[in-house]
């Protein structure tokens, strides 16, 4: 990433206010609607998922700039969703839903820099998540 | 944080890893083929694949095909040979007892053999890995080259549809910057991330091998925190080899083509065919090595490295035979016009001596591409007794845009000795004197060589732009005041003078508060500028978005100021305009600042200091490190302030807003607990201000007197506030007199007011001392309220430690952790699931949300819900 996205992504992201309750709202129904077997993997309340997905989506805005805070947030990440049985492919539909989800709530702010940004910390987060979950799921079990 | 791995972080395979793990564990498939191009990461591929096998105890093995061992049947599988390879006997009877051997050796459980260039292995050990393969035995993971003829007994194995298969791309540009943040451990700077992708275009052994060598030869550096390109990209022997690899069989006619293209591309195509043989052509456009575009029919390398490479390996004696017949063809065919640059450009490749009117033609050519470099190398090959009026200003722009100041100083001068025309001399004496003020940091010379000037220079618009340049000289030197009395001689219509008016009125008008003139002025400007056209010895447009910044700023207009940074930020990177980006980096520094964004102002102004550091331009990287070291103090970190200050106290002086740099030795006072000092030098620089027409940088300065404790300063702070239009100047004045009356309800409204200009950290202070000031006057609602507001602003400060923030009663901004609990608990989540959740003990999670609760004023879960909701 270049300083300006890390920081496109992140003033983008605080526009939202502390608590991006609106965001995580979005973000669920794009992802159902893209992709409506991915319901059953969330088992606890989704109003309870909104809030932890929200809270982790802060740490991790927060910890961009620092690399090793990141790895360790993002690595222990895709350790535990390794253990839901994600799949690679659902990574692309949560980086989409993710997209559209800020497309709608940030409106004009979220113009092709901004975008570009999140596409960029995206595959960051995703590719270091993989990287947990492989480390943490043996293959074929 | 450099950490050149040994072995790089697997990017953007996980879609080909997870079909390695289906077609392993599917129990239908036999094995995996990796096909992909030379340096498309095969082999790393392979190897992960294995490793992971290895990880969930399968046991794993590896062969390799090359040419050598393929002259040894089972050579390259002996390893796995029951027996070794010495033994004699039928082939069938020993593809039996290895595989019993296998079993035996392997408890039943299936072999992982990556067979690495399986294409290179002789027959025999391609049929024992087959048979093996189909008896489930091992788990073949081949790689296979795209291009190299596969011998048939190798694709057998896959025809049968039980071997998955996966064409292996170059990265994506994105994958690109994941590998790159995750191998440098940091972000990269824009243009370094984009000639690494020009150059590499994702292809991982070519990003390995460039980046390693950059590290190692030092062209890669990190300054900052962010890794910048700081020098020319290295070839490394390595490099050489890989892409040698690549080309190194053409036949002579099609090597001949690549080695025209390396050096001179693009090439019509239609001289191509004159040259080569067309299906050479047409072989090297199937290879992937040259692509033709169709828009212009010109002909180019595929690949931009393998250029760099055939380059550098190429004997000198044979470039310059090409160059310079090259050069001869292009001349024969056009003369003048824009090959003259290309033209230059080879014959002075080739070692010769071009005509000096094509080397000072292909310079100006070169400069309207801001391409300083190139100018400065043509030019230097002139002659200097050769070297006219024209082609010193050319070279002295060129010099002064590189940092060679001393030799821009020099060759300027000699330029003006020569008889150049009016319009020429009107040139170098600005841009000597420009050269002065910025490069040497002397205005006091600059403005010596603008009154010179204007002795001589008489005629009606050049004196007048001469006189704008003196303005323009006074503004950037610390004088707004007799910059805009000089402006006053200013009238005139012409398009190029009005541009420097406006760079010159623009800043010192902001300056005087007058905030609405400024942005006309600066607004104008830049479309004046932008119709003129890229001129010699003038300002770059960007600097008329600079000067609206600038108002912005000074108007507290914070978010408009922060986008438009952004915007210019993003032009000037591109073509590398040092003072510019320098400039747009500190403004983003200071509006940050403004906006109590404390750590991301540390970051931009550091980085602005890098940026002048690299660019040798010592008097703006003054204006940085001031810069840093008052977000350093602002976020209590006295030693790293000090640090800048003393880093600061190397350079020379530097006189634009000096009044403001005031305000890093005064914040360090104050961080360092010297208040009396602290209070002198708020004064010192606020009398300073004054008196230059400093306006809204004196308000600044009273302003930071008063909040942190230092004086008074009430009166003069509403007198500044009748002379200028700015909604920060007028809301300074108005907390100043707030604060001296402690009147609760108007702090609150202050506050209220910072908080809409964006400016938190204000805001925060000033809801934190109506906080105080409700508690004195015993209204405890209105004062935990005003509690609330504070902390909730507070914590959008990144960490501010004013005084004005630290000696609140209460007004302590939420932890990250504590953050993180009060929503999950606000959200009703009970202590216990909380603490399940965050990997805390219940213990520790009631710790925190007593402590946040006492933060901020609430004294339940219900008061914690209505205190976010106010939040949002």
């Amino acid at each position: 990433m270049t300083p300006e996205q890390i920081e496109l992504v992140q003033s983008s992201f605080e526009r939202l206010g502390p608590d991006p309750a609106a965001l995580a709202t979005r973000f669920y129904q794009e992802l159902f609607g893209r992709d409506p077997g991915l319901r059953p993997l969330f088992t606890t309340d989704l109003a309870l998922q909104k809030v932890r997905f929200a809270a982790k989506l802060t740490e991790i805005v927060q910890a961009i700039p620092r690399l090793d805070e990141l790895l360790a947030q993002t690595r222990a990440l895709g350790a535990r969703h390794a253990g839901y049985g994600v799949r690679v492919a659902d990574y692309n539909t949560v980086g989409e839903a993710l997209l559209a989800a800020l497309a709608a709530v940030l409106g004009d702010g979220f113009d092709p820099a901004t975008r570009e940004a999140w596409i960029t910390a995206y595959s960051l987060v995703a590719e270091t998540m993989l990287q947990g979950a492989a480390d943490a799921r043996p293959i074929g079990r | 944080m450099a950490i050149a791995l040994q072995r790089w972080p697997i990017v953007g395979r996980r879609p080909e890893l997870e079909v390695f793990e289906r077609a392993l564990f599917s129990g239908e498939h036999t094995g995996l083929v990796i096909h992909g191009r030379a340096g498309v990461g095969k082999t790393r591929l392979a190897d992960e694949c294995r490793e992971q096998a290895a990880a969930s105890g399968l046991p794993t093995e590896r062969v390799v095909g090359s040419r050598t061992a393929a002259l040894l049947p089972l050579g390259a599988v002996a390893p796995l040979l029951a027996g070794g390879l010495g033994r004699s006997g039928s082939d069938v009877a020993l593809f039996e007892e290895t595989r019993h051997a296998l079993s035996e050796r392997h408890d039943g459980r299936r072999l992982v053999i990556v067979a690495d260039d399986a294409a290179l292995l002789d027959a025999a050990s391609v049929a024992l890995l087959g048979y093996l393969a189909a008896q489930r035995i091992i788990f073949l993971v081949a790689t296979v080259r795209t291009g190299e003829p596969v011998p048939d007994l190798l694709t057998g194995l896959w025809r049968d549809g039980r071997v998955a298969r996966v064409d292996l791309q170059d990265l994506s540009r994105t994958h690109l910057d994941t590998l790159l943040h995750l191998t440098l451990g940091g972000p990269i700077e824009a243009g370094a991330g984009r000639v690494l992708w020009e150059i590499t275009r994702g292809n991982p052994l070519y990003v390995h091998e460039l980046v390693l060598g950059a590290l190692e030869s030092g062209a890669l550096i990190e300054r900052s925190g962010v890794w910048h390109i700081e020098d020319l990209l290295p070839a490394t022997g390595r490099l050489l080899d890989l892409v040698e690899q690549r080309i190194g069989g053409l036949p002579e006619q099609a090597r001949a083509v690549i080695e025209l293209l390396a050096l001179c591309e693009p090439v019509e195509l239609s001289y191509l065919e004159t040259a080569a043989p067309l299906d050479v052509l047409e072989s090297l456009e199937r290879a992937g090595l040259v692509t033709v575009a169709i828009a212009d029919n010109q002909v180019r390398l595929a690949h931009p490295l393998h250029g760099k490479v055939v380059r550098a390996a190429m004997p000198r004696l044979r470039s310059r035979a090409i160059l310079l017949a090259q050069a001869d063809r292009l001349e024969a065919l056009t003369p003048a016009g824009p090959a003259a640059l290309r033209i230059a450009t080879w014959r002075l490749d080739a070692g010769g001596q071009p005509d000096p009117a094509i080397l000072v033609r292909g310079a100006h050519l070169a400069r309207h591409a801001h391409g300083f470099r190139l100018v400065r190398r043509l030019l230097e090959a002139v002659p200097s007794d050769l070297l006219d009026a024209g082609g010193a200003l050319l070279l002295g722009e060129a010099r002064y845009e590189l940092g060679a100041f001393e030799s821009a100083e020099q060759v300027l001068a000699h330029g003006q000795r020569l008889p150049p025309s009016e319009q020429d001399a009107l040139r170098l004496a600005v841009m000597r004197a420009k050269n002065a003020q910025w490069g040497l940091c002397q205005p006091e010379v600059a403005l010596a060589i603008n009154a010179a000037a204007r002795a001589v220079i008489t005629s009606r618009p050049l004196a007048e732009e001469l006189t704008a340049d003196e303005a323009c000289i006074l503004t950037f030197s610390g004088h707004p005041d007799q910059a805009l009395a000089v402006l006053e001689r200013v009238t005139g219509g012409e398009r190029r003078t009005r541009v420097v008016r406006a760079i010159a009125a623009a800043p010192a008008l902001a300056l005087a508060g007058r905030i609405a003139e400024a942005m006309a002025t600066a607004e104008a400007g830049y479309a004046d500028h932008v119709a003129l056209g890229d001129e010699l010895a003038i300002a770059h447009p960007a600097m008329h978005l600079v000067n609206q910044v600038f108002a912005l700023t000074e108007a507290g207009r914070l978010a408009e100021a922060e986008q438009l940074a952004l915007a210019g930020a993003d032009i000037v990177a591109v073509n590398r305009v040092p003072v510019v980006q320098i400039f747009f980096a500190a403004s983003l520094g200071r509006v940050a600042t403004l906006q109590g964004r404390l750590a991301t102002a540390r970051r931009y102004y550091a980085e602005a200091a890098g940026l002048a550091q690299a660019s040798k331009f010592v008097g703006p990287r003054r204006m940085a490190l001031s810069g840093l070291a008052l977000s350093c103090a602002m976020l209590g970190d006295a030693a790293a302030a000090a640090h800048a200050l003393a880093e600061r106290a190397t350079g020379p002086a530097f006189g634009f807003r000096g009044p403001e740099q005031d305000l890093a030795q005064a914040w360090t006072a104050v961080v360092s607990q010297r208040p009396a000092e602290a209070a002198r030098a708020f004064r010192a620089a606020a009398a300073q201000a004054a008196s230059t027409g400093h306006r809204t940088i004196e308000s600044w300065l009273l302003h930071d007197l008063v909040r942190t404790g230092g004086q008074d300063a009430a009166t003069r702070l509403r007198e500044l506030a009748s002379k200028c239009d700015s909604p920060l100047v007028s809301a300074r004045a108005r907390h100043a007199a707030a604060a001296r009356v402690r009147d609760a309800r108007e702090l609150a409204a202050v506050a209220a007011d910072f908080e809409a200009m964006g400016a938190m950290l204000l805001a925060a202070e000033a809801a934190a001392a109506s906080a105080e000031a409700f508690t004195r006057a015993g209204d405890r609602r209105a004062a935990a309220a005003a509690v609330r507001r504070a902390s909730v602003l507070a914590t959008m400060c990144e960490g501010a430690a004013t005084p004005g923030l630290m000696h609140a009663a209460g007004a302590v901004p939420l932890s990250g952790r504590e953050r993180e609990i009060v929503i999950l608990a606000s959200d009703g989540m009970a202590s216990k699931d909380i603490a399940e959740r965050l990997y805390l003990s219940v213990r520790t999670v009631n710790n925190h949300l007593q402590h946040a609760y006492a933060k901020l004023g609430v004294s339940s879960r219900a008061g914690l819900a209505e205190v976010l909701r106010s939040e949002s």
